[in-house]
């Protein structure tokens, strides 16, 4: 265990990766304290380039575009967390559950697993956009980590499944572990990299999920993420018009925090597969 | 002591057109107190499923499993009963590397081993037992304690399954191809531990392996599977030198000697 | 007198490994010296760690990270004049030797093979990478004749490697690899994995290959005397990342003179009648470790014989008649 965290911390992938993404974190987290400007009223003059007053600018209602960057990094990367915390939670109760215990409760949740992987998100989401006029933040990756919990769930029963027919099972078991022992200390800390390894992938795919909704509207309707102020860039017609400030902060923070994410797992993925080390 | 009678273990696969995979035919043998008896066959013939039957580790289709009087799959059900068997009948895997979890130290198939006997893990007395333990079966517990299994050899590894043995001291053991994965010139003594068990506190083995060298070397019975089936009975010098099965005669053609060679 | 096929001169390969902040040097293959000769089936014997692997790796030149090749050479004679292999480049070496004059059937190869590929596509895989152009149809044709001569069926060639049982893997791997009629087959442990029947099968096929001459000769890689000593002409005994003794298999069985050959062969249970009585001896102790292996003989801390010269310096490898070598200071005439 600790040999892993040394080989994390000294991983110059993962140093990287890490490095850009809690910068972005902290931008976040902090940025709106420091910059207190309210982004969804109106702040000055509409559609000005960036100057000293505007560091980037402000949009065709006047808002000022540095405070919605900023509390829009908050708000995706808020939403990223959600949706990864709800797709592991679920995924890992249902996976555990499937296979550890077999047979008929295995065959149930499987079913449910392939409805849901069967169901597409997008359009989940226009219906639930369709009847509830006043979608907030939480509704949004509620929604996208329900649709998205199936392949890890999947994996995770496959691991155990094939976990559990190991000697070592075997072993704890005949010395006395009650299930719930086993599957924590025995069954976990097999399974436990895979799980940090969907965690960061899942945060990648909530920022990149919420983005794709809002901007073709069926986000949410309430705060103001990335994804929303390209909703507004693309209604105004900001590439058109040439307001350049408008849609590349946050489309290149999106990217920035995608790629940083990418870079972290694929360090995890060297550094937990064995034989990709030592390149 | 044991006995197994006509115990049938048959597989079914598929959901829809099932498949038969009959693993154990009508199995039936008994073993007695301080006995070693090995069970011999190829992969495939029965053996390991015979034995996780009898560690009440895969329930069988048909037939019972009897240790001292009671049927292990249907008088043992609660979970106090469960642990008193297991602290009678206990096992050594064949492979060195997935007997033990990556994670943790050797040291916890010890631990695990003097809490299935009642006493407290952190103990001293379990810091006692488990130096006696390793010193029994010839490792020096400070060569051995604290490492992960990745860090110790294959023949380190089984002492070490053997040791947690001689801290439970169960009745009869299964030792499932125990050095299959081992040396061939680290193997003898490692199973010679399991006679200095059975010198010790009177356990009985049941050995399973493919070797039959083995097998003759060490057991006061010899019974060999194949298909499921026992085809063949006896003290090691009677099924060696008067094979009764086509099968058993193969086996023993088979193996390579040191002083005869084969004519290929 | 046979000719000579393959002379490997005072070899030493060492893995560097990164553990931690430091590097660890181990010296897997030290100082090793072979000489192989046509119609030859010549064994090396030695325990997990005697470097045996590393040495088959070593005369294929077959060298990657984190192995380094540190000294010596490797020369293979072929129909007209010989190759240096230390010399070579990888790519003169795929292309020239290994398949061709070499093969090398490593551990666990029958559990190697990919499953969702037929035997067929990994047959043109093989060939395909030993030579740039290929007939598809012909080396299927070739490869199915091969498996006909080496009593293997030749549907087989159609089937997925789940299909066949170990020995016929095992079996299906060795006809593949030597299907370019490599004059030399190292074998790295191909039976150990087996049951006996199925090893036995296997021997034969070694030995069916050399009759009717498509390969000249195979070097033996176990570390199961009882099994080597069924095919093996002579005998190599590594230990620590040398070799302690060679000569052919009946003397060294019969009259061991290397105390680490004693012990291995006075190890070795067997179902031959009297051995019960007899009680086995076994070597005590661990195999050293090869970053830091013991002073003078490496075999000292284990050997019964042990003098004080031993702990002190190396014993030579003496000729003591007949193509029998011991490197022992027991053997060594003052």
């Amino acid at each position: 265990m600790k040999l892993v965290i040394y080989l994390l911390i000294t991983n110059k992938r993962f140093i990287i990766g890490i490095s850009i993404f809690l910068l972005i974190v902290l931008i976040g987290l902090i940025g709106p304290l420091l910059y207190p400007v309210d982004p969804l009223s109106f702040a000055g003059p509409m559609e000005v380039a960036p100057c000293r007053r505007y560091p980037l600018g402000t949009d065709t209602y006047g808002r000022d575009l540095l405070a919605q960057t900023l509390v829009g990094t908050r708000t995706s990367l808020y939403i990223g967390f959600l949706t990864a915390l709800v797709a592991i939670s679920i995924g890992t109760i249902i996976g555990t559950l499937a296979g550890t215990k077999g047979g008929i409760i295995d065959e149930i949740l499987m079913s449910i697993t392939n409805v849901v992987l069967a169901i597409p998100g997008i359009l989940l989401a226009i219906l639930i956009a369709s009847y509830i006029k006043v979608r907030s933040v939480e509704v949004i990756a509620l929604l996208l980590g329900i649709t998205s919990w199936p392949w890890y769930a999947r994996a995770i029963r496959a691991q155990l499944m094939s976990l559990r027919e190991r000697e070592f099972v075997y072993l704890s078991k005949m010395a006395g572990y009650r299930d719930i022992e086993l599957a924590f200390k025995d069954l976990l800390p097999n399974i436990a990299t895979y799980t940090f390894m969907a965690f960061v992938l899942y945060i990648n795919g909530g920022i990149l999920s919420e983005a794709g909704l809002s901007i073709i509207g069926v986000g949410p309707t309430k705060g103001i993420s990335l994804g929303l102020i390209l909703q507004w860039a693309s209604l105004m017609e900001a590439v058109r018009r040439g307001l350049w400030w408008w849609f590349i902060p946050p489309g290149a923070i999106i990217t920035v925090v995608t790629s940083s994410l990418m870079i972290v797992s694929v360090a995890m993925d060297e550094i937990f597969n064995p034989k990709l080390r030592g390149r | 002591m044991l006995e197994v009678k006509n115990l049938t273990k048959v597989y079914e696969l598929g959901f829809v057109s099932k498949k038969r995979i009959i693993a154990v035919e009508n199995v039936s043998f008994k073993v007695e107190e301080g006995e070693i008896v090995s069970l011999v066959g190829e992969s495939g013939s029965g053996k390991t499923t015979t034995a996780k039957i009898i560690l009440r580790l895969l329930p069988p289709t048909s037939g019972s499993i009897i240790f001292e009087g009671k049927d292990v799959w249907r008088d043992v059900r609660k979970r106090e009963e469960k642990i008193n068997y297991w602290r009678k009948v206990h096992a050594v895997f064949q492979d060195p590397y997935s007997s033990y979890n990556p994670f943790y130290t050797i040291d916890r198939v010890l631990k695990q081993g003097v809490r299935l006997i009642g006493i407290n893990p952190s103990s001293d007395k379990a810091d006692e037992l488990i130096n006696e333990a390793l010193e029994y079966v010839g490792l020096n517990p400070s060569e051995v304690l604290g490492k992960y299994p990745h860090q110790l050899s294959g023949g380190q590894r089984q002492r070490v399954m053997i040791a947690r043995c001689w801290i439970i001291k169960p009745k009869l053991i299964l030792a499932d191809e125990p050095v299959s994965m081992i040396d061939a010139s680290m193997r003898v003594s490692i199973i010679e531990l399991f006679e200095k068990l059975r010198e010790s506190y009177g356990s009985s083995t049941i050995f399973i392996t493919h070797d039959m060298s083995l097998a003759y070397y060490i057991s006061d019975r010899i019974l060999v599977m194949y298909k499921g089936r026992i085809v063949d009975e006896g003290p090691p010098e009677d099924v060696i030198s008067n094979p009764e099965h086509e099968y058993t005669k193969r086996l023993i053609a088979s193996v390579p000697r040191l002083y005869q060679k084969w004519t290929l | 007198m046979a000719a000579n096929l393959l002379s490997v001169i005072n070899v030493a390969a060492y893995y560097r490994q990164q553990v931690g902040t430091s590097i660890k040097t181990i010296k897997a293959v030290d100082g090793v010296d072979l000489y192989l000769y046509e119609k030859e089936i010549l064994g090396i014997v030695g325990e997990s760690g005697s470097g045996k692997s590393t040495l088959a790796n070593v005369i294929l030149m077959n060298i990657k990270k984190p192995l380094e090749f540190v000294k010596g050479s490797v020369r293979i004679y072929t129909g007209n004049g010989f190759l240096d292999l230390n010399s070579m480049s990888v790519e003169e070496l795929r292309t020239k030797v290994w398949g061709k004059e070499i093969a090398l059937i490593p551990q666990s190869a029958m559990n190697a093979l990919m499953p969702t590929l037929k035997i067929k596509r990994i047959i043109l895989d093989v060939i395909r990478s030993h030579q740039d152009r290929i007939n598809e149809k012909e080396v299927v044709e070739k490869a199915a004749k091969r498996f006909r001569e080496l009593g293997l069926p030749e549907k087989a060639i159609d089937m997925y490697p789940f299909e066949l049982s170990g020995g016929m893997r095992q079996r299906a791997v060795i006809a593949v690899a030597t299907l370019l009629n490599p004059r030399i087959l190292i074998a790295d442990e191909p039976s150990s994995a087996l049951d006996v029947v199925s090893q036995r099968m296997v021997l034969k096929t070694f030995y069916d290959l050399l009759r009717k001459n498509i390969i000249k000769s195979v070097i033996f890689i176990s570390h199961d005397i009882a099994t080597v000593r069924q095919i093996a002409t002579d005998m190599c005994v590594m230990y620590a990342g040398k070799i302690v003794e060679r000569g052919s298999t009946d003397e060294l069985i019969r009259k061991p003179l290397h105390p680490y050959t004693e012990g291995l062969i006075g190890s070795i249970p067997s179902v031959e009648p009297g051995i019960r009585e007899r009680k086995l001896k076994y070597i005590p102790g661990q195999p050293p470790d090869l970053s830091n292996p013991p002073t003078g003989c490496r075999f000292h801390p284990r050997c019964p014989y042990t003098m004080k010269l031993c702990k002190v310096k190396e014993p030579p490898m003496v000729n003591v008649g007949n193509k029998r070598l011991v490197a022992c200071w027991l053997h060594v005439k003052r």
